[in-house]
């Protein structure tokens, strides 16, 4: 606790009006020249906007209970309490080991540049891109490959059929995907169960199909979807122990505008799983070298809505885990819930750059000048060394 | 719902809408694809129709030298596997032709009626290994030149040709009292008499008898494959001497010269329940399993007016405004879903080529790429063993988990047309499972609005285009545009 000089969110800070500035080292200070080309860094992308405040709910805010009286939990209601303001959702007990062991950590209010539109595939997009704007096409991991020093660290494969968008670019990056098609997340059924609601018969057909089909197994099964995605960061860190040192996989199945309390805890369940496995395939010596960012295009609204879900916000949550992070903190500046706090009367207030945690992760990993995450990963970013996660 | 002319003329009587390919403006931009089409020499088989001849009777000879030598006590296993293997290559070299034919071909409504007749008068790469390469021949030869003109013309190419003997057994069937029964043993066999009554020409339940039956199979005695040459063939050894009676008519074959089967299908042809059933088909494949019996009318009144000149009773059908109603009453066929969902990708013809190169690749043979690719490892070889599986699933596969293989119709009946049975829930999975595998590799970086705009244009329902454009990401949104109700219908 020495150096958790009035960084680390908790209770007793947020009452007592502290300025809260997260500053916290997001990694463990170790000699970079002491590793020549050995860290890995990995990136998990969460499509459909995850709901932080459900994942990790500021049950010490005295606005939460009011805005999430379905949604919220307390200690007493099995949230596990994390730090005496916040609490991890049930979900998530898997990762509670690594909490524990000091290689989780969170970031609360955080979000990309992106504002207003709360669209999916554009805030994806500024989410991958890491820029300002819509033009550019290339993938902020790419460019990272371009300026890490060291060239043995530069190899980097996005874990999918196709290359992902935040790995696309000039830079020599690879794809592969593991070999299971796996199940379709909730939200994505619940999508095509909209799709046909206007047509009688598909619908029917897609209401058997969920109950009876032979391939219901493959397509829609829990079990199988769990299987698949443990394959999908098993075969990442099967790679980042041989040679690559970046890996990247997304994880759907987040846009929880409705019944948010069963598709939620299969989405967390499916991240948990994701970590673990990835933890378990790359074993103690790689894992320890290891920083994973989970980030997602952006937050959910602070209410919950009349359908048990929750829509399109702006502040989200980071999850940070690894060997190569001092973790068992909740980052970030948290800017209260109350009404006159939150973006527009309804979104958390993003209060800290994602791309700045990523950038920090990426100084720290790799040794990047910089000015060079500056100018050619982050453009329009301010990040230098005096950066609040590099503190401490 | 009304459309526009040209997008259902896309949707309805082509394989759906392609950016950059403009949609058939009115009937007469369909109808004018047809002599177009018929005179071009299609990307199957791969050798071009001698090439074919001269590979499938070399295939032929040389499995008949290892039966031969197989029976003498000496089996050369290495042969036979070699050609199974090459038959299965040609195959698949043209199924993946015959795939990449109607997805590059801007003649749409060509390509469908080159499908509907394909299957009308079906015939099977399952029936024998020989006919892995002769199907493919059948459908450039008899089918494709053929389905514009006469109806007669269409019926004699199609019956009258090696791929139909061999796949309804006529090269087995020998008249009662012909030379070779008496000398063999052998007998008819009345499976291509009974097809050509009930699936090509008159129709089941149409009237005729059992006895009308074996009429149209003694009549069709004496045809046979010279299966070195690959030729039709009429051999007067087989053939049952008249006269027979069918249908009221006698045929005697008074010159012995074997003709009388080409007067048979003359008269099944100008049949007018020919007419009704061919016309009725046409209806229910194109426009709705209830077909509109105006629309039936008009066609079997052009049928007869024009002695069943066919792009004569197509016009008809295209010119009724019951053509244009209604739209989506039908469920495309998987092969109509795959072809379209690749047209509305916009997949350039080298990415397609592509896929053909790594199942190719994948093959557990001794090529000379497999050859190269031992030498640098194993992590090589498993690489092209997941790209080819991959490009099969993409394709030939997904056909085959769909239930429509190309060119291996479940019975001489071909394959189911009626909505329903498309749109069975394991039919629904299976489609959704294939938008999301082509979503994800070829889509990833498409916005799926500008998607759904390229494969439906202005038959995209409103609420479907709302609910695309919320998806909770790209890869979804791109799926459920292929998935969606209004790209499955037409």
């Amino acid at each position: 606790m020495s150096f958790d000089n009035g960084l680390r969110l908790s209770r007793r800070g947020f009452l007592a009006g502290a300025c809260c500035v997260a500053a916290a080292p997001i990694l463990t200070p170790v000699s970079f020249a002491a590793m020549p080309g050995d860290n890995r860094f990995v990136t998990i992308i969460l499509r459909g906007a995850m709901d932080g405040l459900d994942f990790v709910q500021p049950y010490g805010d005295p606005a939460y209970a009011a805005l999430r009286p379905k949604l919220g939990l307390r200690p007493d209601t099995g949230l596990i309490d994390l730090d005496g303001f916040f609490g991890l959702n049930p979900a998530a007990s898997a990762l509670m080991p690594l909490w524990q062991a000091g290689e989780l950590s969170f970031v609360h209010a955080v979000s990309t540049p992106y504002r207003d539109q709360r669209s999916h595939f554009d805030g994806q997009d500024m989410l991958e891109t890491g820029g300002n704007g819509k033009g550019e096409r290339t993938g902020w991991l790419n460019r990272t490959l371009a300026v890490i020093p060291r060239s043995n660290a530069r190899k980097a494969i996005d874990i999918n059929t196709s290359m992902e968008l935040i790995l696309s670019g000039p830079n020599e990056a690879d794809s592969w995907s593991s070999q299971s098609n796996f199940a379709l997340a909730q939200d994505e059924i619940a999508f095509l169960d909209r799709l046909y609601a206007g047509d009688p018969a598909f619908a029917k057909a897609m209401e058997e199909a969920k109950k009876t089909d032979m391939s219901a197994d493959s397509l829609y099964g829990d079990a199988k979807r769990g299987a698949g995605i443990a394959d999908m960061a098993k075969l990442a860190g099967g790679m980042l122990r041989e040679d690559y040192r970046i890996a990247s996989f997304s994880i759907n199945g987040w846009d929880t505008h409705v019944g948010q309390q069963e598709q939620f805890k299969k989405a967390v369940g499916d991240l948990s799983t994701a970590i673990v496995a990835l933890k378990d395939s790359l074993g103690e010596d790689a894992w320890r070298k290891t920083a994973v960012l989970t980030m997602t295009e952006f937050g959910r609204t602070a209410r919950e809505n009349g359908t048990n879900g929750t829509d399109h916000g702006t502040g989200g949550l980071a999850v940070l885990a690894g060997g190569a992070i001092p973790g068992g903190k909740v980052l970030g500046k948290w800017p209260g819930l109350s009404e006159d706090k939150l973006l527009d009367r309804r979104d958390l207030m993003p209060t800290g750059d994602v791309r700045e945690v990523a950038a920090a992760m990426l100084y720290r990993q790799f040794g990047i000048e910089p000015d060079n995450l500056t100018a050619k990963v982050f453009p329009g970013l301010s990040f230098d060394t005096s950066s609040v996660y590099l503190k401490g | 719902m009304a459309l526009p002319t040209p997008t259902l003329a896309a949707i309805r009587y082509g394989y759906g809408l392609r950016p950059g390919e403009e949609p058939p403006r009115d009937v007469e931009a369909l109808l004018g694809q047809i002599e177009e089409g018929a005179s071009e020499k299609p990307r199957f088989p791969r050798e071009g129709i001698a090439g074919r001849l001269d590979t499938a009777t070399r295939v032929v000879s040389l499995l008949a030298a290892e039966a031969k030598a197989r029976k003498a006590g000496n089996p050369n296993e290495d042969v036979r596997k070699a050609t199974q293997g090459e038959a299965r290559r040609i195959y698949r070299q043209d199924a993946m032709a015959r795939l990449a034919q109607a997805i590059h071909s801007p003649l749409g409504f060509y390509e469908r009626l080159a499908s509907f007749w394909v299957d009308h008068f079906s015939t099977s790469v399952m029936k024998s290994l020989p006919m892995r390469m002769i199907v493919p021949l059948y459908e450039a030869q008899a089918i494709r030149p053929n389905l514009g003109g006469s109806f007669t013309g269409l019926l004699s190419a199609a019956i009258l040709h090696p791929a139909m003997l061999i796949y309804l057994d006529q090269d087995q069937s020998v008249g009662p009292d012909s030379v070779a029964a008496r000398k063999s043993g052998r007998g008819l066999n009345e499976n291509l008499g009974r097809e050509l009554l009930e699936l090509h020409t008159l129709g089941a339940g149409s009237g005729y008898t059992q006895e009308d039956v074996r009429a149209a199979a003694l009549i069709l005695t004496g045809l046979s494959v010279d299966n070195r040459a690959m030729q039709v063939v009429y051999q007067p050894r087989f053939a049952e001497a008249g006269p027979v009676n069918l249908l009221g008519r006698i045929y005697r074959d008074d010159e012995g010269d074997g003709q009388d089967h080409v007067l048979m299908l003359e008269d099944l042809a100008a049949n007018p329940k020919t007419a009704q059933h061919i016309c009725g088909k046409l209806v229910r494949h194109f426009i709705a399993d209830d077909a509109p019996e105006e629309v039936v009318v008009a066609m079997v009144t052009a049928w007869t007016k024009s002695r069943g000149n066919l792009t004569e009773v197509y016009r008809a059908m295209l010119e009724h405004p019951r053509a244009w109603s209604e739209p989506g009453q039908k469920i495309k066929q998987p092969f109509e879903f795959v072809v379209s969902g690749f047209r509305a990708l916009d997949l350039p013809e080298r990415n397609f080529a592509n896929l053909l190169r790594d199942m190719d690749d994948g093959d557990d043979d001794e090529s000379p790429v497999q050859k190269a690719m031992d030498l640098t490892g194993m992590a090589a070889r498993e690489d092209s063993k997941k790209k080819a599986g991959r490009a099969n699933a993409l394709t030939l596969g997904a056909l085959q988990r769909m239930g429509q293989p190309i060119w291996q119709p479940p019975s001489p009946a071909g394959f189911a047309d009626e909505a329903s049975v498309w749109l069975a829930p394991s039919q629904l999975s299976e489609r959704i499972s294939w938008s999301r595998m082509v979503a994800r590799i070829f889509g990833q970086k498409m916005e799926p609005s500008v998607f759904l705009q390229a494969a439906l244009a202005d038959a995209a329902h409103p609420e479907t285009s709302r609910i695309i454009a919320q998806a909770p990401n790209k890869v979804h949104g791109i799926t459920m545009v292929l998935a969606s109700a209004e790209f499955n219908r037409r």
